[in-house]
């Protein structure tokens, strides 16, 4: 299988989790797609790093997060984009629910390393074993973070009367 | 799955997954045109070895025998002043939706490039800068060093199969009021910083031929860079609490030998950046914005 091959099979497989990936933690189809094109064009220039299986979607996941965090301090970047991805991507956007809109307020509120780990977890699926590899931390270190972010949005959304929370496994 | 996490879930704000349709399938298309670089040491070849020198020139002339070719579409003016235009440096074609550009002189002088853009209506100041001996000829940016914030997009597009030295397309929008600046790399002389517009990558680089550096003491990599005959320099790898990070140039005698290394990039024939996490005593980060090295776009008056 030639580097190419492996790309794109690699690009095909995944494009959807990447593309939910960055829809979800961006706001605008721009920078979603700026993002989905940074981590994919690393993906490629470093392809004989990418492992095998399911690993590489964990491993896209990191160089998506890194991405998006270097993209949040604004660097400026040079996107391989085109106006049909954007159009594309932004015909995917739902609309903004009202109905959680407490919930999401919640969420919205906790801090960046608690989002971060209730998303992979509650969004992209993942186990304390594979966030823990997402982030770069011990799957131990992971689960505690998931379980105390899921006590601190608990505790969050119980301030408020209308909410019921209950606690289940971490 | 507790009942939070049911709520969570319930909040996603991209529920189903996107198929892939043109526009992901151009993007794939895009990306493998550009050039792969899955080993980063190949950045810089010949650098190290006993034939680097020979190397170096023989990609040099190669790289002014060759033409670089790159198409110039999307959001274009309805009708140039030109075109077509040509000079010693570059010709530009005008296509229907595209303009042609193919660049005969990486080293011409930045005007030259800069009047044959204006001649077909584009405004983008050019920079003719220093790199890698494999880099002549390659574009640089676009950049939009105030940052991009206008309707479409601007980006590059490499264009496979290529026997110059670079192809492919650069788009902007036509009517964008602010700053485009494009790079020419051209060879840097012995000892000068190359011009470089990639970000370091945080989970290591390499830049010593057959020599790990990340994981190592900085004394240990400090050493290794003395027996190629090169020198060091030295930038404190900070993390913030977001995880995002940047790098901050310090002089050596504030780099602790047994501080450990996170990998290393070659910015000149000559010297070698250390990259170093920051050890015992390395006192807290600078503000990001207090150590901004100098881009190769900031100065666009030569």
């Amino acid at each position: 299988m030639t580097d190419r091959d492996r790309f794109e099979a690699v690009y095909d497989a995944y494009y959807p989790a990447i593309s939910q990936y960055a829809a979800r933690r961006t706001s605008s189809p721009d920078d979603t797609a700026d993002v989905i094109s940074e981590t994919f064009l690393i993906a490629w220039r470093r392809v004989a790093e990418v492992p095998e299986g399911e690993r590489a979607l964990l491993w896209l996941y990191g160089v998506a997060r890194r991405v998006l965090a270097n993209h949040k301090r604004g660097d400026s970047r040079r996107a391989m984009l085109t106006d049909r991805l954007r159009d594309e991507l932004a015909a995917h956007r739902p609309p903004t629910s009202t109905d959680l809109e407490h919930v999401r307020a919640a969420f919205d509120a906790l801090p960046e390393r608690d989002r971060e780990v209730l998303a992979l977890a509650c969004w992209e699926g993942l186990s304390g074993d594979q966030i823990a590899k997402v982030v770069g931390c011990t799957s131990i270190a992971a689960r505690t973070r998931l379980h105390r972010a899921r006590k601190r949005l608990a505790a969050a959304l119980e301030r408020r009367p209308s909410s019921t929370i209950v606690m289940g496994e971490a | 799955m507790t009942d939070i996490d049911h709520l969570i879930r319930a909040i996603d704000p991209a529920p189903h997954a996107p198929e892939q349709g043109p526009g992901a399938r151009e993007l794939r298309a895009a990306i493998l045109a550009a050039e792969p670089e899955p080993h980063r040491p190949s950045r810089l070849p010949g650098l190290f070895g006993r034939f680097g020198r020979a190397r170096g020139t023989v990609l040099l002339a190669a790289a002014t025998a060759v033409a670089a070719a790159v198409a110039i579409g999307v959001g274009l003016p309805a009708a140039g002043p030109a075109t077509e235009y040509a000079n010693a440096a570059v010709s530009i074609k005008k296509a229907p939706d595209h303009f042609s550009v193919t660049i005969t002189d990486p080293a011409a002088d930045r005007r030259s490039f800069e009047e044959a853009f204006r001649e077909v209506g584009l405004n983008v100041t050019v920079k003719v800068v220093p790199v890698a001996p494999q880099d002549v000829g390659k574009l640089l940016g676009p950049v939009v060093p105030e940052g991009f914030r206008w309707h479409g997009s601007i980006g590059v597009q490499y264009v496979a199969p290529c026997a110059s030295a670079f192809c492919g397309k650069v788009w902007m929008p036509a009517d964008f009021p602010g700053r485009v600046v494009l790079g020419v790399g051209r060879p840097a002389k012995p000892g000068e910083p190359y011009a470089d517009d990639t970000l370091y990558d945080k989970s290591g680089e390499e830049c010593l031929n057959g020599y790990q550096a990340r994981g190592k003491t900085v004394g240990a990599v400090r050493a290794e860079v003395r027996r190629h005959g090169l020198k060091s320099a030295h930038r404190l790898l900070w993390t913030l609490p977001d995880d995002s990070f940047f790098d901050a140039a310090v002089p050596a005698d504030r780099v602790k030998d047994d501080w450990t290394v996170n990998g290393c990039r070659a910015i000149s024939s000559d010297t070698i950046d250390i990259y170093v996490n920051p050890g015992p005593g390395a006192g807290p980060a600078p503000d990001p914005l207090t150590v901004r090295r100098p881009e190769w776009y900031d100065d666009t008056t030569s």
